[in-house]
C-alpha cells in the first residue's frame, strides 16, 4: 500500500486524543495554581502566628505576667497584658493583631480573628494557677481547626498580686 | 512507503506522557503528605505548654529507667491531671535526647515518625515528648537532674 500522509479520520482521533491531554494539564495547573496561592497565605499566616505566640509567651515568662484586662470596642479588642513593671497590649482586629508596636495581618483571603477570645482562669492546686487565651481564626465567619488559632498560656504561683477576668464579656 | 504519524504512534507518545505525568503527581502527592505530618510536630503553642509541664511537674529531676519511660502522674504534684487535662495531653515520654535503638514495635506508628524526625543537635541528655489529643507532637530537651 501506497498511503502517504494521514488519514481524516487519524487527524481526528489524534487531535482528540491531544485536547483530551491538554484539557486535563490546565485543568491540573489552574488547580496547582491555586493551590499555591492559597498555601503561600497559609504559610504566611503560620508564620506570623508562631512569632506572636512566640513573642507574647517569652514576654509572660520574661515579664512576669501579673494580669489580664480586656476592652471589647465596636471593631477590636484590646488586651491589656500587665507585667511585673510595665503593660503592653494586644490589638485584636477582624483580619490583624497588633502587639509591641508590630502588626500581622491576616493574608488567607476567607480568614478573621474571632473578636470574642475566651479566657479562662483555674487553679491547678493551693499554690498554682493556669490561665488560657485562646484567640480563634474563622474561616467563612465559622469555627474551623483549633490549629490556626492563637493559643496562649501561663502557669504561675498564687498571689494576692494578680488580677484576672473570671470570664470575658464581649459585643459580638 | 507511509508518511506522517500513525494512530499507533500518537497513542504511544500520551500513554508515555500519561505514565510521566503519573510519576510526578506520585512525588508530589508523598512531598504534600510529608509536609502535612510535619504541620502536627512541633507546634509553637505546644512548645510552650511542653515547657509549662516540665516546669511545673520537675521533670529535669525525673528519674528514668530505660530508654523511653511513659509517665504520668502518679506521685507526681496533685494539680498533674488538671494541667494534662487543660493542655489536651495523651501520653508523655521521656527519652534520651539521642535516642537511636528503642523497640520501635512496642510504640505506636505515629511516635515512631515523629522520633525519626527529632534532630539530635544540643546539649541534652534527656528529652521529654508529649503526644497530643489531635495527633500532634511536640518536645523539648531537658538539661541537668538526676538521672538514673
Amino acid at each position: 500500500m501506497n498511503k502517504r500522509g494521514v488519514t481524516i479520520l487519524e487527524l481526528l482521533i489524534s487531535i482528540s486524543l491531544i485536547s483530551v491531554v491538554i484539557l486535563l494539564l490546565l485543568k491540573l495547573i489552574f488547580s496547582l495554581d491555586n493551590i499555591n496561592n492559597s498555601k503561600e497565605y497559609a504559610s504566611e499566616d503560620e508564620i506570623a502566628r508562631t512569632t506572636i505566640i512566640k513573642n507574647i509567651e517569652s514576654d509572660f515568662l520574661k515579664l512576669k505576667l501579673m494580669g489580664v484586662r480586656v476592652k471589647s470596642l465596636d471593631k477590636k479588642v484590646i488586651i491589656t497584658f500587665n507585667y511585673l513593671d510595665r503593660a503592653k497590649d494586644l490589638i485584636i482586629e477582624e483580619k490583624s493583631l497588633s502587639y509591641d508596636n508590630q502588626e500581622y495581618k491576616l493574608n488567607s483571603v476567607n480568614a478573621t480573628y474571632n473578636l470574642c477570645p475566651s479566657f479562662s482562669y483555674k487553679e491547678l492546686d493551693k499554690d498554682y494557677y493556669l490561665v488560657n487565651l485562646n484567640i480563634e481564626v474563622l474561616i467563612d465567619g465559622k469555627s474551623n481547626t483549633k490549629r490556626d488559632d492563637i493559643d496562649l498560656f501561663y502557669v504561675d504561683l498564687i498571689s494576692d498580686n494578680v488580677s484576672y477576668p473570671r470570664d470575658l464579656e464581649c459585643s459580638k | 512507503m507511509k508518511r506522517g504519524f500513525a494512530l499507533l504512534e500518537t497513542i504511544v507518545v500520551i500513554t508515555f506522557l500519561s505514565v510521566s505525568l503519573l510519576l510526578l503527581y506520585g512525588t508530589f502527592s508523598n512531598m504534600i503528605s510529608n509536609s502535612k505530618r510535619n504541620l502536627l510536630y512541633d507546634d509553637a503553642s505546644n512548645i510552650y505548654k511542653v515547657y509549662y509541664i516540665k516546669e511545673y511537674l520537675g521533670l529535669d529531676n525525673f528519674k528514668v529507667n530505660g530508654d523511653i519511660e511513659e509517665i504520668d502522674c502518679d506521685g507526681l504534684v496533685s494539680g498533674c491531671n488538671k494541667l494534662l487535662d487543660s493542655f489536651e495531653v495523651e501520653n508523655m515520654y521521656i527519652t534520651y535526647y539521642d535516642l537511636k535503638n528503642y523497640d520501635s514495635d512496642l510504640y505506636s506508628s505515629s511516635f515512631n515518625n515523629y522520633v525519626d524526625s527529632l534532630s539530635n543537635k544540643g546539649d541534652y541528655n534527656y528529652r521529654l515528648i508529649v503526644e497530643f489529643s489531635d495527633s500532634s507532637y511536640a518536645s523539648i530537651g531537658l538539661v541537668g537532674g538526676n538521672y538514673e
